[in-house]
């Protein structure tokens, strides 16, 4: 834990505030035929600056899970709390700022613009924040740090998969914003890249105290993560927290 | 830090989004382009064509306007033509009275009929030419005579000679060959001859009281309305008959109502055409920025942020689109007249509408807005999760949610009918035009809707069942019309309105030609013989029979002179009757009519049975006369002969559209009614004008008091008008179809989008070019099929009521369009659909996957 905080007196560690709170949350979905009940009641806290790692087997319900979290979706019962506020009520443009100040998101499918280049895809959120000014030259830094500083005039299609995978990162950076929720950031990665995009993760963790919430497959990137929360059928399976991290 | 303005912010993501994908917009651009082309291509161009035609029909009547009087004005009435004056509107009088002519002192008198006009003035539109030529102006000297073509020989005189007409002698100075006003003439009898008015004051003729026919013409300042014009003198001119130029003559006054209102339905159509292009290219051009409006979305864009990226977008493409779409309607006006210069002049067609253009533009702008407006405000309920699961199987839901559902786009619908109502309104400036034409439009979307439904979910059911032995193209063909997110429905629709549209207008042409072939068939006659005894009509009739250049078999009426001893019991007195009623309290002429004769209107009553011969008359009125009379059906009409004195009962009300002989006549009775009274029968026959003099002179020489009329070079110049119309008529709705055409096979190339990544996935699984096609067509040709099926029989009832309700055209519903709307929508589909997709076909699989 980074930073727990210690009450002399007592000796009791108290939990930092937690920057997400999820409460008896169920996401189903009625088809025509059949309901789909793809998350069956989760309780989940993640304290400030926590870097936790989703795991899972395919189909367990993560994406889902990740997608509730930036309100991307709307849950069927429970809350969604970030930062003390209840996010499931939110109307679609009041969740949209509230996107804007505080989440970084990473696709499992990179979701790029295909319309815009690499620098243009990560200057857009500040842009829609009204920053772009201030913030050309941090997306220029963002793609030089993910290696991609030739590539900046390149469209989408111009990119290979783990390019454009970088390009979606540095974009989830670009505002800085204190949650940052990744979808198998690795997952088309090779091992020297995927290792590149994981320091700048660790490093954003560590200097600008992001709150990390990352879906993986990949053991190596789970290993480097303070918790892992395993999902299985729509329930969390187990739910470890490490000792001592960095 | 300053904000920018979120306007530039979002103008500026608009336009590299723009930038980077200039390919697929210009697919937007050219439906827009297309849409506004031809639209301002055909309104331009109806318009000058419209101009032209109005100039002509001017010509016909010399003026804008006319009054006719039979007596002299009052102060009043000179006091309101001099204000009128004062208002830019010129006018010149025409006075038409009947005196003796006498042509030297040993040879008998003859009834000469007086035209005296001011040369300085008169004629306002078209020309009086002379033979030999020259000007009017110079020509007629206050001693002067000009005199209509067959007077010089009853005269028995030639060029350069004098006759006296009171009194006074005048030089016959020259022979008219064109009147342009003949037709609009007071009286068409006896010899004609023109003097100037200061030659008609030098004979002291016109005293007050005299029997002359006063004509007042009037020519208006662009400025002025003639309904404006007409009102203030239909205060003072309670006792004449004011007339402008579209009732110079009936066909004229038909040729003018038809076009225009063909002219204007073409441009209607072709504004939903337009629209339907404009409105599918958007619709595939948002359809496509689905999945990145989610996923600005997700990276925290309001949708007001997105609104006003995708509108300012829009709005740029429709302003490129349009300013194109101009210049290919200008090209188009201009191309117009060249195809169309074998037929009329077009020496001052004006060449570069700005009105039309600035319309045309405008128009273009307002529907792109329109239908980007309503998919546009649907972002609000874009869910971000849309990126999850591209095509989600929508959730069950309760009425309530449906209807909620369905209530939003049942407003946009209404919201842009309304508009396209406003716009039709103001294009054809007529709110009801507009008011109906947004109905028509919102009927057939309704029913195309409801039959689309149907038939889709026929066909599935079809699909579902079909043997294993139809094949997998079929199968899956059909099929595809029901994969998620496949808007089989939607294409259908855009479809069938535009099949709807584009064979109506053909329907409506080509009955609309039928119609004016019909009331101007070409035997229509162009001399008139007047005064023929019963004795002499046999022989008449062979000597016309034997002259050479005839064009259609001479027709011949009898005719009886009657008095109308009394109305409904009133007497008939010809101090009491108003203005140009008195012209019943002298001798009316009357015939007898077995059967309806051909190109009447019964406007009100019923025509009496074939041959029925009742022992009390009958009779049908003709309109002016029933107006003029207040005679209406069941009114009993007494008359008086030499002979004997009868009573009969008006049945009908009827209405001559033609020049035929039978509209020189007004009273109808049933066979018998006349039997015993002395006939005097009227000709008339069809010859080429060139042996007009020949035939006036033979019958001059055996029947020198036959009356002849040459109406030759008159007919001819209408006879060009109405020839005129049917050619501009045949051209715009060809200009039209084409276009409809051209606009629909875009629609269908614009779904290709969404079938790309299917071919994708079909060829990774090994299906082969040819296979991929096969499935393809079997949608297309569905799609076409339903909707030519649809669209095809909408129009085929539109086109009736358009033609027998808007033109009074009488045209029986044209199924064998139907057949052809059918057949040629599906070809149209399978080979556009096909055509479009065909590059797709030829890809790798890997170059679209990457595209994606
Ligand atoms: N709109 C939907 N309609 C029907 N089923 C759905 C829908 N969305 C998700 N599911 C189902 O919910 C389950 C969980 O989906 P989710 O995408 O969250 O899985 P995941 O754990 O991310 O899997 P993976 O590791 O393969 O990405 C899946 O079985 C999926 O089929
Ligand atoms: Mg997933």
């Amino acid at each position: 834990m980074t930073d727990a905080i210690q009450i002399p007196s007592t000796g009791v560690p108290i939990p930092p505030p937690s920057i997400i709170e999820i409460v008896h949350l169920t996401r189903t979905i009625d088809t025509p035929s059949h309901r789909v009940e793809i998350l069956r009641g989760i309780d989940l806290a993640i304290p400030k600056g926590q870097f936790a790692a989703i795991m899972g087997p395919s189909g367990s319900g993560k994406s889902t899970l990740l997608g509730l979290l930036a309100g991307l979706d709307s849950a069927t019962t429970g809350q969604v709390l970030l930062d003390g506020v209840d996010i499931t009520g939110l109307t679609e443009d009041q969740m949209a700022e509230v996107r804007g100040r505080k989440i970084g998101f990473v696709f499992q499918s990179f979701q790029l613009i295909p319309t815009l280049t690499a620098e243009e895809n990560v200057l857009l959120p500040a842009e829609l924040a009204g920053v772009g000014a201030e913030n050309a030259q941090r997306a220029r830094d963002l793609l030089h740090r993910v290696g991609l500083s030739q590539r900046l005039d390149h469209y989408p299609v111009q990119l290979s998969g783990g390019e454009q995978q970088r390009v979606a990162l540095a974009r989830a950076f670009v505002t800085k914003p204190p949650i940052l929720l990744a979808d198998e950031p690795t997952g088309n990665l090779d091992g020297k890249t995927g290792q590149q995009v994981l320091e700048l993760l660790l490093e954003l963790n560590r200097i600008e105290g992001t709150t990390l919430v990352l879906v993986t497959h990949d053991p190596a990137l789970a290993a480097h993560a303070d918790r892992i929360i395993t999902l299985r059928d729509g329930l969390i399976a187990s739910d470890v927290l490490k000792a001592n991290q960095n | 830090m300053a904000k920018p303005s979120p306007y530039r912010t979002a103008a500026k993501i608009a336009w590299r989004e723009t930038r980077a994908s200039s390919g697929r917009f210009l697919f937007v651009i050219l439906a827009v382009a297309a849409g506004v082309g031809s639209l301002t291509g055909v309104r331009g161009f109806s318009q000058a064509f419209h101009t032209v035609l109005q100039r002509d029909a001017r010509g016909f009547m010399a003026a804008d306007m006319t009054v006719r009087t039979f007596q002299l004005p009052d102060a009043k009435q000179l006091a309101t033509m001099d204000s009128l004056a004062a208002l830019g509107v010129r006018r010149t009088q025409i006075t038409e009275t009947l005196t003796m002519a006498s042509p030297g002192p040993d040879a008998a008198p003859l009834l000469v009929s007086v035209k005296a006009v001011d040369p300085d003035a008169y004629p306002f539109y078209g020309t009086v030419s002379l033979n030999p030529p020259g000007n009017l102006r110079t020509v007629l000297q206050p001693d002067a005579l000009a005199v209509s073509d067959g007077v010089l020989l009853r005269l028995n005189k030639k060029l350069g000679d004098t006759v006296r007409i009171g009194g006074l002698p005048f030089r016959l100075a020259a022979e008219i060959t064109n009147e342009p006003d003949k037709m609009t003439g007071s009286l068409n009898v006896g010899l004609r001859v023109m003097m100037s008015r200061a030659g008609l004051e030098r004979t002291g003729l016109i005293i007050p009281g005299s029997r002359a026919a006063e004509r007042f013409l009037f020519k208006l300042p662009p400025t002025q309305s003639i309904a404006a014009v007409r009102a203030e003198l239909q205060k003072v001119f309670a006792e004449g008959l004011i007339a402008d130029y579209t009732e110079a003559h009936p066909l004229i006054e038909q040729g003018l109502r038809q076009s225009t209102t063909f002219l204007s339905l073409v441009s209607l159509v072709a504004l939903v055409i337009g629209a339907l292009g404009v409105a599918t290219a958007i619709q595939a051009h948002l359809q496509q920025k689905m999945d990145s409006i989610a996923v600005m979305k997700c990276l925290g864009a309001k949708s007001s942020q997105i609104l006003r990226i995708y509108l300012i977008q829009t709005a740029g493409l429709g302003l490129v689109g349009g300013v194109i779409g101009i210049a290919v309607g200008s090209l188009v006006q201009m191309v117009f007249p060249v195809f169309l210069e074998k037929y009329f002049q077009v020496s001052n067609v004006p060449r570069f509408d700005a009105l039309s253009a600035l319309q045309g533009l405008l128009v273009g702008l307002l529907t792109v807005l329109l239908f980007t407006v309503p998919p546009l405000l649907g972002i609000r309920k874009i869910r971000p999760a849309l990126i999850f699961r591209r095509e989600m199987a929508a959730p069950r839901r309760t009425v309530g949610q449906w209807l909620r559902d369905a209530l939003e786009p049942v407003i946009s619908a209404v919201v842009i009918l309304a508009f396209v109502g406003l716009i039709a309104a103001w294009l054809s400036d007529n709110a009801r035009t507009g008011r109906y034409f947004a109905f028509a439009i919102a009927g057939a979307m309704v029913a195309l809707s409801i039959v689309a439904w149907v038939l889709l979910k026929l066909l599935r059911i079809v699909g579902r069942n079909l043997p294993r032995a139809a094949g997998p193209e079929l199968r899956q063909g059909i099929a595809n019309l029901y994969r998620p997110g496949n808007h089989a429905g939607a294409a259908v629709m855009a479809l069938g309105v535009g099949v709807m549209f584009t064979l109506t207008i053909w329907i409506v042409q080509r009955g609309l030609l039928k119609d004016i072939i019909r009331t101007a068939p070409p035997g229509m006659p162009n001399v008139y013989l007047l005064d023929i005894t019963a004795a002499s009509k046999d022989a008449v009739y062979n000597l016309l029979e034997k002259q050479s250049g005839l064009e259609g078999k001479p027709e011949m009426i009898g005719a009886v002179s009657a008095t109308i001893q009394s109305v409904d019991g009133t007497p008939l007195v010809r101090e009491k009757l108003q203005g140009m009623a008195r012209r019943y309290a002298r001798t009316v002429t009357v015939s007898t009519a077995a059967v309806e004769p051909p190109f009447t209107q019964v406007l009100s009553g019923a025509w009496w049975a074939p041959n029925a011969h009742p022992a009390e008359a009958q009779l049908s009125v003709g309109d002016q006369a029933a107006r003029l009379l207040n005679v209406h059906v069941g009114s009993k009409i007494a008359w008086t002969t030499p002979q004997r004195t009868f009573s009969s009962t008006v049945v009908a009300i009827h209405k001559s559209e033609s020049v035929r002989l039978s509209a020189r006549i007004e009273f109808f009775f049933t066979a018998g009614a006349l039997d015993g009274l002395p006939a005097i029968y009227y000709g008339g026959v069809r010859a080429a004008p060139k042996f007009v003099p020949g035939l006036q002179k033979a019958l001059y020489e055996s029947f020198p008091t036959v009356t002849v009329i040459n109406m030759a070079e008159v007919l001819d110049t209408i006879q060009g008008i109405v020839d005129q119309i049917s050619v501009v008529v045949r051209f715009i709705s060809f200009f039209s179809i084409l276009a409809g055409a051209v606009i629909l096979a875009s629609s269908v190339a614009g779904t290709r989008f969404r079938r790309i990544r299917e071919v994708v996935i079909l060829k990774t699984l090994g299906a082969t070019r040819r296979r991929i096609a096969r499935i393809f067509s079997v949608e297309f040709f569905v799609i076409g099929t339903v909707a030519g099926l649809m669209g095809g029989l909408l129009a085929v009832g539109f086109a009736w009521a358009v033609l027998n309700r808007l033109l009074r055209a009488n045209a029986p519903p044209d199924f064998m369009a139907l057949g052809l709307a059918v057949f040629g929508t599906a070809l149209l589909a399978v080979v556009t659909g096909w055509a479009a997709s065909y590059r797709t076909l030829g890809q790798k699989p890997l170059e679209i996957l990457r595209d994606e």
